[in-house]
Formats: C-alpha cells, structure tokens, sequence
C-alpha cells in the first residue's frame, strides 16, 4: 500500500519535474507582464501624451489578446500534465512521482485560470474607459 | 424561561438600533439622501451591492442551515465539486466581474467637463479657500469657508492643498476627492435639489482635522448669479458707529496681516477672506453657525474652538472691543 519511493530515483525524478516547476510560473509571469505594461503605457500616455493614448489603448487590447493566448497555450499544456481524462483522478494525495507529475499540471492548470482572469480585469478598463478621463 | 425574559428587551434594543440607522440616512450631510446627479449614481450603487450583499448572505446561511439542520449526511462528490466550482469560483467572478465593469463605467463621471463655472478649493488647515472662475473670466471671484452651487447645472472643482493631504467630500452631492499639495485633482458636481449641505474634510489633516467642515448650498441659477454678483463686491462700509469702532480695531490690531478684506487696505492670505464674512452661514469652516456671540468667541480663543488653530488668541482685547469687532465682521455680508 505504501509507496515508498527510492532515495536515490527521488532526487532523480525531482530533476525531471524541476522544469514544470517553472512552468507552473509562467502563466502568472505573463499575468504580471501584461500589468506592468498596461500601467506603464497607460501612465506615459496620459502623462506625457506620447505615444497617444489611442494607439497605446489598441496596442494594449492586441496586447491583452496575445497575453490570453499564452495563458491558454500554457493552460492546455498544464491540462494534458495533469490529465485527469486519462488517469480518472483529480487529486494527488500521495507523494510519489507521478502524482508530484500530475499535481504540478493541474497546480499549472488552476493558475492559468486565474491568470487569465487577472489579465481580463486589468484589461477592463481599457475596453470601458478607454482615454485618460 | 430566562430567555423569554429577555426577549422584549432585546426586541427594543433591535429597533433602536434600526431606527438610530435609518435616521442617519437622511439629513444634510447623508450620502443615501443624495441631492444630486453624482450623488444619486453612487446610492445606487450602494443599494445594488447591499440588496447583493443580503442575497448573498441569505444563501450562505441557508446552505448552512440546510445541510446541518435539514439534510444532515455526507454529500456526494459531485455536490461538493459543483458547490465548490459553482459558488466558490464562477460566482464570486461574475459578481465582482458585473461590479467592476459597472464601476468603471462611473469612475470617469468625476472629471465630466462643467457648464462653464468652475471652482477652486484649496485645503488649508483648517478651512478651505475658495476661488469662483465664471465662465471666461481671467480672475476668480475669492472666498472661503463655504460652497455655493447652481442647481441644474455641472460645476466643475478644481481641488488641491496647501501643506498637507486633506480630502473633500460632501456626501449629498457626490463622491470623495483627495486634495495634495502641489498637485490637482478634480471633482464635477450637478446638484440637482437647491437647499443645504455638509462637507467634512475626510482625510486626517491634523489636530482640528474634526472641525474642517464646509457649508454648501445649493441655489437655483437666477439666485445665484445675484448671490455671485454680490460676493464680486468689495466689502460694505460699516454702517454704525460700533461698527467703525470695529474697523478702526481690525487695523489697530493688525488682523489684516493675514485676512484680506476687499475694499480696504487689507490684503493679508494667510487665513479667510472675510470680504463677506458676516454672508456665511457658518464662521471657521463650520465650526459654529454665524453670530455675533460665535464672532466675538472666536477672535478671543481661536484654538479653543479650534484646537491647534493657526490664528493668534486676542485675549487682552475687551468684551466692547471684540462686541465692535464681531459687529464690524457681521455687518460683512
Ligand atoms: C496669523 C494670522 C492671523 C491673524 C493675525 C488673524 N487671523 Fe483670523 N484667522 C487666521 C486663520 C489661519 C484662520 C482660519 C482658522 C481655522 O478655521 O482653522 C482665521 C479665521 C478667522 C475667522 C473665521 C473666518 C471664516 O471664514 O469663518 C475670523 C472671523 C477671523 N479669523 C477674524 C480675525 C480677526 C478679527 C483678527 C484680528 C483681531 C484676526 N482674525 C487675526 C489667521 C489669522
Ligand atoms: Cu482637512
């Protein structure tokens, strides 16, 4: 019943899944980008009035549909990682390799979903206010 | 048994409680008895998110009390993933989404462009200086301590700050707004209901921070350009001899140093203008309505009305002089 991994095939796994372990900060990196440089654009613009605030507005609406691209390519990614479809399970109680594998897709997964919504509302206002008012 | 004697006293409470709330929803300085366009934006608002808030509440105690009280068993996964799913992410994402998206449709209203008049308020500490601009003209129209809108129309506010952070807010007519020094913000009002209201500074501003407030009142258009004609006025002559008594002590005593009056010597801008002191409804931003006797308190002690005040006390002047000063200052409208 108990899955005692190995020492040795531990510490070697681990390596393995320390990439996915930066992939699960991806989504949220591009969350993070997109806000600093909504901010930033929006800032200059309504300050300085260059670039005009027009064109920093559709740039950062093409802006804000890339950043959900990504989110979502990474969001997929994750999904097929944590691949409950296929395994049948959810959750990932136990600490062997391959629920560490699963967990970290569907960790992935869960931000990617937030960070979706993240780069939504930050985009909101550019769609509903839309100038410096 | 012990707590069926305590119902009707709990009762009482409860409904005392009530009726203190709802009395605090209207009145002169109540943001829930708006008297305006911008006022009556942000009630609505209000209202929205509390009938939301009730709602909300009545459906987290209701599945409380459902499943402890009336289903009480172990429910199945796929209830538990729907709750979680349902009521623990999509709802609470519409929600705040709705919410968002509709504060934002609001949020440019404050700085919506004006029908000509525009007002500039500065934060001193504590009271407000205040400058009318009509339309096109090139200089303002100076005064303090007290608003005075035309009904129906936008007002556009220009609003900043001497020395520290203030924020300007008159609950009955709109939203709140910072005033920094050295920087500008803006407010654009339309009241809509001619009558009175109260400011309160509400950003903490030092000592008399409390005692920072503004009488605002709202006009129909006719009245107030008569009223801003008048206030464009240099000051009246004092009529009678106390009253002379009163300027020749407002020169003596050299109040002028910081108080302008138009129409005399006196252009000091350290405190009030008190071009037409004895017009305002209230002397020292609110602190007492205006009197003779308010008058004649304050120039003895200011900073015991006003802790902290930044006008010297005059406490060797007699009651018959501060009685010729207040007179003189009354007679200012
Ligand atoms: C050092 C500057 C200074 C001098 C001198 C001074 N004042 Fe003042 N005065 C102020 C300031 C500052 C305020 C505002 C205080 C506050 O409301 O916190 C004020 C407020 C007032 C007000 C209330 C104005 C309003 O809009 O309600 C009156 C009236 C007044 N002063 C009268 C006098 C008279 C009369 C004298 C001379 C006897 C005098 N002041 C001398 C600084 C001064
Ligand atoms: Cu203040």
């Amino acid at each position: 019943m108990t899955q005692e991994p190995h020492p040795h095939s531990d510490k070697h796994e681990f390596r393995a899944e320390a990439l996915s372990l930066w992939r699960i900060t991806f989504a949220p990196a591009t969350w993070a980008l997109h806000f600093v440089l909504c901010y930033a654009l929006v800032s200059l613009s309504c300050i300085h009035g260059t670039p005009p605030v027009a064109i920093t507005r559709s740039a950062l609406i093409l802006a804000t549909l890339a950043a959900l691209a990504v989110i979502a390519l990474l969001g997929w990614r994750s999904y097929r990682h944590w691949a409950p479809g296929r395994t049948g399970r959810l959750t990932h109680p136990y600490g062997t390799p391959e629920h560490r594998h699963h967990f970290l897709g569907h960790a992935a997964f869960l931000l990617a979903i937030i960070s979706a919504i993240g780069v939504v509302f930050v985009a909101l206002p550019l769609l509903v206010i839309g100038g410096c008012q | 048994m012990t707590d069926r004697g305590n119902l009707p006293r709990g009762r009482a409470a409860f409904w005392l409680v009530v009726s203190l709330a709802l009395a605090a929803c209207d009145g002169d300085q109540s943001a829930l008895d708006p008297a305006g366009e911008d006022a009556s934006v942000l009630a609505l608002l209000f209202w929205v998110m509390v009938a939301g808030a009730v709602v909300l509440f009545l459906m987290m105690n209701g599945l409380f009390f459902y499943f402890t009280r009336v289903k009480v068993r172990s429910q199945s996964r796929a209830v538990a993933r729907w709750l979680i799913v349902g009521g623990g992410i999509v709802l609470p994402v519409t929600v705040l989404g709705a919410l968002l998206t509709w504060g934002l449709t609001i949020l440019p209203d404050h700085r919506q462009a004006g029908d000509g008049l525009r007002i500039r308020v500065t934060g001193e500490q504590w009271w407000w200086r205040v400058e009318y601009w009509p339309e096109g003209s090139d200089t303002p129209i100076v005064s303090a301590n007290e608003l005075r809108f035309p009904a129906g129309r936008r007002t556009e506010l220009i609003l900043s700050s001497a020395h520290v952070i203030h924020s300007f807010w008159i609950p009955a007519l709109g939203g709140k707004m910072d005033m920094f020094p050295g920087r500008e913000t803006r407010l654009s009002l339309r009241p809509t209901e001619p009558g009175r209201y109260r400011g309160q500074c509400a950003e903490f501003c030092g000592t008399s921070h409390a005692w920072m407030a503004i009488e605002a009142q709202v006009m129909p258009p006719e009245a107030f350009a008569a009223w801003l004609g008048t206030e464009a006025r240099s000051a009246n002559l004092p009529a009678t001899a106390a009253a002379q008594a009163g300027m020749a002590l407002f020169n003596r005593e050299g109040c002028g140093a910081c108080h302008a009056i138009r129409g005399t010597p006196h252009v000091g801008r350290v405190g009030p203008d008190l071009t037409h002191v004895g017009g305002r409804a209230t002397l020292a931003a609110g602190r007492l309505p205006m009197s003779i006797e308010a008058l004649q308190a304050w120039i003895v002690q200011p900073d015991r009305l006003k802790p902290g005040a930044l006008m010297p006390a005059y406490p060797h002047l007699t009651r018959a002089e501060t009685l010729q000063l207040a007179t003189y200052l009354r007679g200012l409208e």
